[in-house]
Parts: structure tokens; C-alpha cells; sequence
């Protein structure tokens, strides 16, 4: 079986796992964890372009998430408006601050950048705090439902699996082709990038504002998941927790992130013991992932496959057909 | 209008870092389908002369010029689009991806796919990406790199990372190429087929600039020689002219 067969024989398996989840999930409670998973994805699955591919360390986008939330629950919940169009406002708004938090940041080098967007999402926590009128303030807003048919726990699955669906299909058509060759660039090398002619800041933005608009929509759905939202739902550490999921799943990956952030939310839910254990299962599952395979759980298994089975790399010399270079120099005018 | 296709120049260009004069009032032509080498000791100013054409520093004073542009505060990226491509000393490749996705970002100033449209896989995004790894293919198994094409970079030994640098300079369908000491570390029948490869970059038109520490290997493949010492050019000409030159053989060759 080669590696093709296999790569669209597991696709066809997951297809067929998520589609089918909510006849075998166990209890209302495992559904409502793969819905979060979902929820949680399309956050990350964006953020994933700016952290995984472009090499941009933003521990902020709890901010962002935010935002999407208190936005649908202030529009589709306060106001009224239509849950549908409020998502897309949430997503627009998302993409708007992201905008505004990348153009002055994403000059700095990584460390200070990671510290903008840290501050970023801090002030996003005091301004919810303080505009007590609009946010309810301590006290929090309930998180609309959406209508029929995607009022009932089953619905609401399928509604957001179908986003997160969507937006990995987005990642993966910019991942794969030459806006994905140009962040990996960037977080590779940036003077290679920009010999090239890669616009370093301008494609930084570009993925800090996607990931803007998809942090918006999954906080407009994890509003109506959460079914009420306080400040004290956007702590930091959740933050952290969309950053661990990308570089423990491996970075340049899409895959990899999407495993790292199915692990880290089902597993302390699923096996009690470590449940009790919190923050340090996540603390030490980092530091496993870090020391042992930096490459990431999404590459795991070729890895230890690659250590079992060493391929032996056959060196050739290098002998140009010039003929053909030639006839490709000319092919290019 | 001139149909004689456009040279890039440098003209008296000069270039202080502090208080540190790193190049001294030095011009340079360089020719469309013409080997141009540049040679001078470590630290004449060699690798700053390369770093002012494409962009990476900008010149004290002076100018450069590609044609009637005027390039000399334009950035690396624009040069890039008006086809001026490079290699570095240090290979510098994406290692986790494969040489075939490495040489083709090299088309990335010739892609017409907005972010947007590539988003959604619109069917022109395809066919452009689909069109690009194949001209890339035809590069590398041109440059000699068919073999490994699908390999990671990471794996690659030294001489196979130098060429690949070059495909992906030549994947920018380039006028001009600057190669930034292409021979450094090439074992004698490597460095053979390094200069097959430049030869066939000049008779395609390309104008190459060659800067070197391998003197024979410059003189034996260049058009034209450009000397430097301590940021000062002392001779510039024919291949043959600067071999023999009195000055040259003292500073650089005699030794």
C-alpha cells in the first residue's frame, strides 16, 4: 500500500468517524466535547497558518475569540439580529482587530510580538470588564442557540463540524500551494523569502487576519456552546492552550494540529485521572512532545517508522542535462 | 526605443558601515548573457557589492540602475520581480520541504494567485501552481537535481543544496543571476558541472555575475573580471587583461 492509498484511505475513515460521531458518542457529554473540539479547530486550524506555517508567535488570540463571542452574544442575543448573520459579523469583526493588532505588531521580532498579542488579549479582558452596559460587565451575557435545526445538540455538531470542515479545506488550499511555500518561508527563512520576492509583512498580515476571522466565528459559535460567557471564560491560559495544540501537533502541518487539539481536549475529559491532574498533563505532555519528537505528534509515527527503518539515501552525483535546462531557460520566455 | 536588452549597473557606488568605508567608488556593469566575475581578497568588499545589487543594503552613495530604472533604494523584492535573482554563501533552503517545492518558490514574483483566490482553489490557482511545478521539474532535472527531487531538503549533501539554490534563482526566470561564491566546497568534477551550468545560463541570455575565491575557475568561465581590494576596485576587463595584470598578480594572485 503506498503512501497514497493510505493517505485517502484515512481521510475516508475520519470522514466516515465524524460524520457518523453522534450515533456512537457515548452520552450527550462526548458530543458536547466533539462539538468543542470543532469549535475549538476553527480557531486554531487559522491560527495554525500564522503559528504552524508562518512562524509567528501569537499567544493572543483568546482576544480575538473573545471578541467573537461577546459579538454574537451582544447582537444575535441583546439586539436580535438573525444568529446566522451575527456569525458573519463576528468573523468580520474578528478579521477587522486582527488587522489592527498585526499592523503595528508584526514588525517586531518574535519574542516582542508574542508579548503584543499577549497584551492585546489582556486589554481585550479589561475592556469586556469595563463596558458594563454592552458585556454585562463580571456578570456575563448568555450565549444565543441557533435555529432550527441547529438548536439540538446533534444539529449543532453538524453545523460546526461543517465550519471547521470549511475552514480546513481554506488552510489546506493555501497551505499547499504557493502562499504556503511563501510562510514557510518566512518562518524558515525570511532572507531566502524575501530574495525570492516574498513580501514578508504583507503575507504575515494576510494570515494574521485570516486567523482573525476564523478566531471571530469559532468565538461566535463557542458563545452559543459555552451558552453564557463571562470574562473569566477567556482566561490566558486558554490562549496557551491553541498555541500548545499547533506545536504539539508539529508544526507545517495540518494534521498534526488537528490531533494535538482533539488530544488535549478529550483526553483529561475522557480518562478521569487525568483530569485531576490539569495543567500539569498539558505541562508535561509539552515537554515529552518538545524533548522527544519536536517535530510534533502529526509526524509521530513516520518518525519512529523512519528510526526503526532507517532509509538509506543514495547518493548520486549531481551530472546537469543541458540540453534540457537550456530548453527549460528558454520555455520560460 | 533600444532593443539592445537592459544591463544592470553600479555606479560609483559607495558604502560606509559607521565609520568603516566597506566599498570605495566602484562600478560595475553587468551584461545580459555575459559572465562577469569578481574577485578580491576576504574582505575587499565582494559579498557588499553583491548585497547592494540585490538589494540588501543600500548604498552610501552612488547608484544603481537596471536599464533606466533606478534600483538603488528599491527593495530585495523589487528586484526580485524586475528579475534579479541570487544565491548565498550559506545555502539558505526551507528544510522541511522538498527540493521540488523549494526551487519553486522560487516563481513565487510570476504567481497571479491572490490569497483569497488560492483560499478557495479557484481553478486558475491550480493550473498556475500545476504549471509552475512543472517548469521547476524541467530546472532541476536541467541543473542535475532530478534524482532527489522529491527528497527534503534537510537531506541534501552540500553540493546538491548550491545547486539547488541556483534552480530556485533560475525558477525567477531571471535577466540577471548573482552567484555568491557557487563553487565553495564543489569537489573539482562538481565545480565542472557548475560551470556547464553557467555557460548554458549565459548562452540562455541570463547575465551572471560570479563572486569567487576559486581564481582559476573564474578566469577559465568569465566574459569579463572585476577586481577588488579593500573596497577599492583596481582592475576591471577582459578575462586575459586582468590575469596578467601587474597589480592584480601582486594583491590577490602573486601571493
Amino acid at each position: 500500500m503506498n503512501s497514497q492509498t493510505t493517505k485517502v484511505l484515512s481521510l475516508l475513515v475520519g470522514a466516515i468517524l465524524i460524520a457518523t460521531l453522534p450515533f456512537w458518542a457515548g452520552d450527550q457529554y462526548q458530543l458536547h466535547l466533539a462539538a468543542l473540539i470543532a469549535v475549538y479547530w476553527i480557531l486554531i486550524a487559522g491560527l495554525n497558518l500564522v503559528v504552524g506555517f508562518t512562524g509567528q508567535l501569537s499567544i493572543g488570540h483568546v482576544g480575538l475569540l473573545s471578541i467573537g463571542s461577546y459579538t454574537f452574544a451582544i447582537l444575535a442575543g441583546k439586539m436580535g439580529v438573525d444568529p446566522t448573520l451575527s456569525v458573519f459579523v463576528s468573523g468580520l469583526l474578528g478579521g477587522l482587530c486582527g488587522l489592527a493588532l498585526g499592523l503595528p505588531s508584526l514588525r517586531l521580532p518574535g519574542f516582542y510580538f508574542a508579548m503584543a498579542t499577549m497584551a492585546f488579549s489582556m486589554i481585550v479582558n479589561e475592556i469586556v470588564l469595563a463596558q458594563v452596559d454592552l458585556t454585562g460587565g463580571g456578570i456575563g451575557l448568555p450565549g444565543p442557540m441557533f435555529p432550527k435545526p441547529f438548536d439540538s445538540p446533534i444539529g449543532f455538531y453538524y453545523l460546526v463540524t461543517a465550519i471547521a470542515l470549511f475552514v480546513t479545506w481554506l488552510t489546506w488550499n493555501i497551505a499547499r500551494r504557493m502562499w504556503g511555500r511563501a510562510f514557510i518561508s518566512i518562518r524558515d527563512n525570511p532572507v531566502a523569502a524575501q530574495a525570492v520576492g516574498v513580501p514578508v509583512f504583507k503575507a504575515k498580515l494576510l494570515a494574521f487576519v485570516f486567523s482573525g476571522i476564523t478566531a471571530g466565528v469559532s468565538g461566535a459559535v463557542f458563545a452559543s456552546l459555552q451558552s453564557y460567557i463571562t470574562p473569566d471564560t477567556f482566561v490566558f491560559e486558554l490562549s496557551m492552550f491553541f498555541f500548545v495544540c499547533i506545536i504539539i501537533g508539529g508544526r507545517g502541518s495540518i494534521i498534526g494540529p488537528f490531533l494535538g487539539t482533539v488530544v488535549l481536549t478529550a483526553l483529561p475529559e475522557l480518562v478521569s485521572p487525568l483530569a485531576k491532574l490539569g495543567n500539569f498533563f498539558y505541562g508535561l505532555l509539552l515537554l515529552v512532545v518538545v524533548l522527544v519528537v519536536p517535530e510534533g505528534i502529526g509526524r509521530m509515527f513516520e518518525i519512529i517508522s523512519e528510526r526503526l527503518r532507517p532509509r538509506i539515501v543514495h547518493r548520486e552525483p549531481i551530472t546537469p542535462d543541458l540540453n534540457r535546462l537550456a530548453k527549460a531557460l528558454k520555455g520560460h520566455e | 526605443m533600444s532593443v539592445m536588452p537592459a544591463e544592470l549597473q553600479a555606479i560609483n557606488i559607495s558604502k560606509q558601515f559607521g565609520g568603516l568605508s566597506a566599498l570605495d567608488q566602484v562600478s560595475l556593469t553587468l551584461r545580459p548573457g555575459e559572465v562577469h566575475g569578481l574577485i578580491g581578497p576576504n574582505g575587499s568588499g565582494k559579498t557588499t557589492l553583491l548585497n547592494l545589487l540585490s538589494g540588501y543594503y543600500q548604498p552610501t552613495s552612488g547608484s544603481i540602475k537596471l536599464g533606466d530604472e533606478d534600483l538603488s533604494l528599491a527593495s530585495v523584492q523589487r528586484r526580485a520581480a524586475v528579475g534579479v535573482a541570487r544565491t548565498f554563501q550559506k545555502p539558505r533552503l526551507l528544510p522541511m520541504l522538498s527540493v521540488l517545492e523549494n526551487a519553486t518558490l522560487g516563481a513565487w514574483s510570476h504567481s497571479e494567485s491572490g490569497f483569497v483566490a488560492s483560499a478557495v482553489s479557484l481553478p486558475s490557482v491550480a493550473r498556475e501552481d500545476k504549471k509552475f511545478l512543472d517548469q521547476t521539474t524541467e530546472l532541476l532535472h536541467g541543473v542535475g537535481l532530478g534524482h532527489v527531487i522529491h527528497r527534503r531538503a534537510n537531506l541534501l549533501d552540500h553540493a546538491e543544496q548550491r545547486f539547488l539554490e541556483i534552480a530556485r534563482g533560475l525558477a525567477m526566470r531571471p535577466s540577471f543571476i548573482l552567484l555568491d561564491e557557487p563553487a565553495g566546497g564543489l569537489t573539482t568534477q562538481e565545480i565542472e558541472h557548475l560551470s556547464q551550468v553557467i555557460h548554458t545560463l549565459r548562452s540562455s541570455g541570463i547575465g551572471v555575475l560570479l563572486v569567487e575565491h576559486h581564481t582559476d575557475f573564474v578566469f577559465r568561465i568569465s566574459d569579463r573580471v572585476t577586481t577588488l581590494n579593500v573596497g577599492k576596485m583596481i582592475k576591471h576587463g577582459a578575462s586575459d587583461e586582468v590575469r596578467t595584470d601587474p597589480e592584480v598578480i601582486r594583491v590577490y594572485l602573486g601571493a
